[in-house]
C-alpha cells in the first residue's frame, strides 16, 4: 500500500475504557491503523482483547475513551456508507428474508420499490435464490448469516465491517463462505474490515493483518500479505502463507 | 376434509356435549327442582319460545350485550396500545403515570361502579367505561413488557446507520412486541365480557346481564342459564376470533412443524 493514497478511515493511539459503578476495565489499550480504501484487512486477536469493540466504535455505536478516528477520504459518509456484519445474524424473525434485506434501505429513507431488485441480486450473490420469500426460522444458521451479509451490503456502503461472521459455524461451511466473501468483495470493490480469531482465515483473505495483544490490546503486528490475487486454495501452499501464519503466531505470542 | 384431520377439532364440540348430556341426565336422575338447576334443554328453550310466552325479547339483549362487548374490547385495546407505546417512549411518562395506572388496576372496579353510574349515568356508555377498567392493564403491561423486550444487539441495526427513534419503534419494538400484545388481548377479550356483563347488573336495562340480574329476582331460572350459556358463547368467541387474528398477523410464529 502506498502510503501517499488517502486512508478511508483512520485510528490514531484510540483507547477505550469502560467504566461500571466501581470497576474499569481497559478494553482497547492503544490502536492505530490506517484502512485504505478497497483493501481488505483482517483483524486477529485473542477473545476478550476488543476487537468487537473497535468495531462498534468504529461504526459509531460506541464512544471512544481517547485518540482520534479520522475519514480522509471526503466522499465517504460515515453515518450513512457503512455496512455492519454482526457476530450474530441478528435477524428480525417476523420479516421474510427479502424484508430483511431491505432494513437499511428503510432506516435510510431510500425508496424501497427502486431497491427491490438489487436485493435479489445480492440474495443470489451469496447464493440465496429463491428463498426470499422465506422466514430466519427457517434457514439455517449459515444461510441466516448470508442474508445478514446481503443486508450489510444493500445500501451500497464503501466499508465493510465484518465481526467474526462465521465464527460460529462449521469448518465446511465457513470455508465456502470465505471464498464467497472474496468473490463478493471482488465484484463489488468494498473496504472490508474483518474481525477473526481464524489466522488461516485472515491470511487466506486479507491484504493485511493487524495482530492485537490480549487485553489491554496493543497492536503486536501489521503484516502485508503479498499473495496472488485472485485467491483460491492452492495459496495455502505456498511458502510465504506458512510464514505469515507463522508471523501472527508470534504477534500473539503462541510459540 | 378427512375424518383424520376432522376428529381433533371435533374434541372440544365434543367435551362440551358430553358435559350438556351429563347435566341433562344428572337433573332428570337426582329429580333437582328446576328454580335450582334447568335441564340445558330447557334453558335453551326458553330463547326459542315464542314472542308473547318468552319474558324476554332475547334478540334485543343479545344485540346489546354484543355491542357492549364489542366495542369496549375495540377500545380497550386501541387505548391500552397506545397507552403502553406512549409508557415505553418516554420515560418520564411511564414514572408519572404508571403509579396511577397500578391504583386503578388495584380498585375493586365492580364496588366503585355505583359510583360510575352516578357519574356517566345509565346504559351503553357506563357500560363501556367498566368493562375498560377492568380490562385495559393485562393489555398496557403486557404491551410494555413486549415493547422493552427487544434484544439488545437488534437495537445496534437502526443505530449504526442513524435510524431515528421513531424507526426503533416501527421497525423493532413494535412488531417484536406483537406476541405479547396478543396475550395482553386474550386476557382483554375475557376481561371485557365479565366487565360488560358486570355492568349489565348494575347500570342498565338491557342485555344479557340484565336478564340474569332480573331472573334471579323472579327466581326464574331457565333465562339465568340460557343467559349464562350466550355469555359463555361470546366470551370463547371473542377469544377465539383474537387468536385467529394473531395466526393471520404473525404467520411468521405458525411456520416450522407444519411444513418440515
Ligand atoms: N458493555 C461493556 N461493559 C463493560 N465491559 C465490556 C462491555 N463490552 C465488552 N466489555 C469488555 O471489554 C472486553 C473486550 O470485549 P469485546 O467484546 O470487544 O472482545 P472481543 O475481542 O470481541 O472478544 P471475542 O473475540 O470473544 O468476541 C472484554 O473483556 C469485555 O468483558
Ligand atoms: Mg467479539
Amino acid at each position: 500500500m502506498s502510503d501517499d493514497r488517502k486512508a478511508l478511515i483512520s485510528l490514531r493511539n484510540v483507547k477505550k475504557v469502560y467504566r461500571t459503578r466501581d470497576t474499569e476495565l481497559e478494553a482497547l489499550g492503544d490502536v492505530s491503523f490506517d484502512v485504505f480504501p478497497g483493501e481488505f484487512v483482517s483483524v486477529v486477536g485473542p477473545s476478550g482483547c476488543g476487537k468487537t469493540t473497535l468495531l462498534k466504535i468504529l461504526a459509531g455505536l460506541l464512544p471512544h475513551s481517547s485518540g482520534e478516528i479520522v475519514v480522509e477520504s471526503e466522499n465517504f459518509d460515515i453515518e450513512r456508507e457503512v455496512g455492519f456484519v454482526f457476530q450474530k445474524p441478528l435477524l428480525l424473525h417476523w420479516r421474510k428474508v427479502l424484508d430483511n434485506v431491505l432494513l437499511p434501505i428503510e432506516i435510510l429513507k431510500i425508496n424501497r420499490k427502486s431497491m427491490v431488485g438489487r436485493a435479489r441480486e445480492l440474495l443470489s450473490l451469496v447464493g440465496l435464490d429463491g428463498f426470499e420469500d422465506r422466514y430466519p426460522n427457517e434457514l439455517s444458521g449459515g444461510m441466516q448469516q448470508r442474508v445478514s451479509i446481503a443486508r450489510a451490503l444493500i445500501h451500497d456502503p464503501k466499508l465493510l465491517l465484518m465481526d467474526e461472521p462465521f465464527g460460529a459455524l462449521d469448518a465446511i461451511t465457513r470455508e465456502r463462505l470465505n471464498m464467497e466473501l472474496l468473490h463478493i468483495w471482488e465484484e463489488t470493490k468494498k473496504t472490508i474490515l474483518f474481525v477473526t480469531h481464524g489466522i488461516n482465515e485472515a491470511v487466506f483473505l486479507s491484504d493485511r493483518v493487524i495482530v492485537l495483544t490480549a487485553r489491554p490490546s496493543r497492536m503486536a503486528a501489521s503484516l502485508d500479505i503479498d499473495l496472488p490475487r485472485p485467491r483460491s486454495q492452492e495459496v495455502r501452499t505456498d511458502p510465504a502463507f506458512g510464514r505469515y501464519a507463522l508471523e501472527i503466531y508470534k504477534g500473539l505470542e503462541i510459540t | 376434509m378427512s375424518l383424520a384431520t376432522l376428529a381433533p377439532k371435533l374434541k372440544t364440540p365434543a367435551v362440551i356435549l358430553a358435559i350438556l348430556a351429563i347435566w341433562q341426565g344428572a337433573v332428570g336422575l337426582f329429580e333437582i327442582r328446576e328454580f335450582i338447576l334447568p335441564t340445558p334443554l330447557s334453558a335453551l328453550e326458553h330463547l326459542f319460545l315464542p314472542q308473547p310466552d318468552a319474558n324476554y325479547n332475547w334478540m334485543v339483549h343479545i344485540r346489546a350485550t354484543l355491542l357492549e362487548i364489542g366495542l369496549s374490547f375495540v377500545i380497550t385495546s386501541v387505548v391500552g396500545i397506545s397507552i403502553a407505546i406512549a409508557l415505553a417512549w418516554s420515560e418520564a411518562s411511564r414514572k408519572v403515570s404508571m403509579p396511577l395506572f397500578v391504583f386503578v388496576n388495584s380498585l375493586p372496579i365492580i364496588a366503585i361502579a355505583p359510583i360510575l353510574v352516578l357519574w356517566s349515568g345509565y346504559g351503553l356508555k357506563t357500560n363501556i367505561l367498566i368493562a375498560f377498567l377492568v380490562s385495559f392493564f393485562p393489555v398496557v403491561i403486557n404491551t410494555l413488557a413486549g415493547l422493552a423486550a427487544i434484544e439488545e444487539e437488534l437495537l445496534d441495526l437502526v443505530k449504526y446507520l442513524h435510524g431515528t427513534k421513531l424507526q426503533v419503534f416501527l421497525k423493532l419494538r413494535i412488531p417484536n412486541s406483537l406476541p405479547y400484545i396478543f396475550t395482553g388481548l386474550k386476557i382483554c377479550s375475557t376481561m371485557c365480557v365479565v366487565g360488560a356483563i358486570v355492568g349489565e347488573f348494575i347500570a342498565s336495562d338491557r342485555g344479557l346481564g340484565y336478564i340474569i340480574i332480573n331472573s334471579q329476582y323472579t327466581m326464574d331460572s331457565p333465562p339465568i342459564y340460557a343467559g349464562l350459556m350466550l355469555v359463555s358463547l361470546f366470551g370463547v368467541s371473542l377469544f377465539g376470533l383474537v387468536g385467529l387474528a394473531e395466526r393471520i398477523l404473525m404467520p411468521w410464529a405458525r411456520r416450522g412443524v407444519a411444513e418440515k
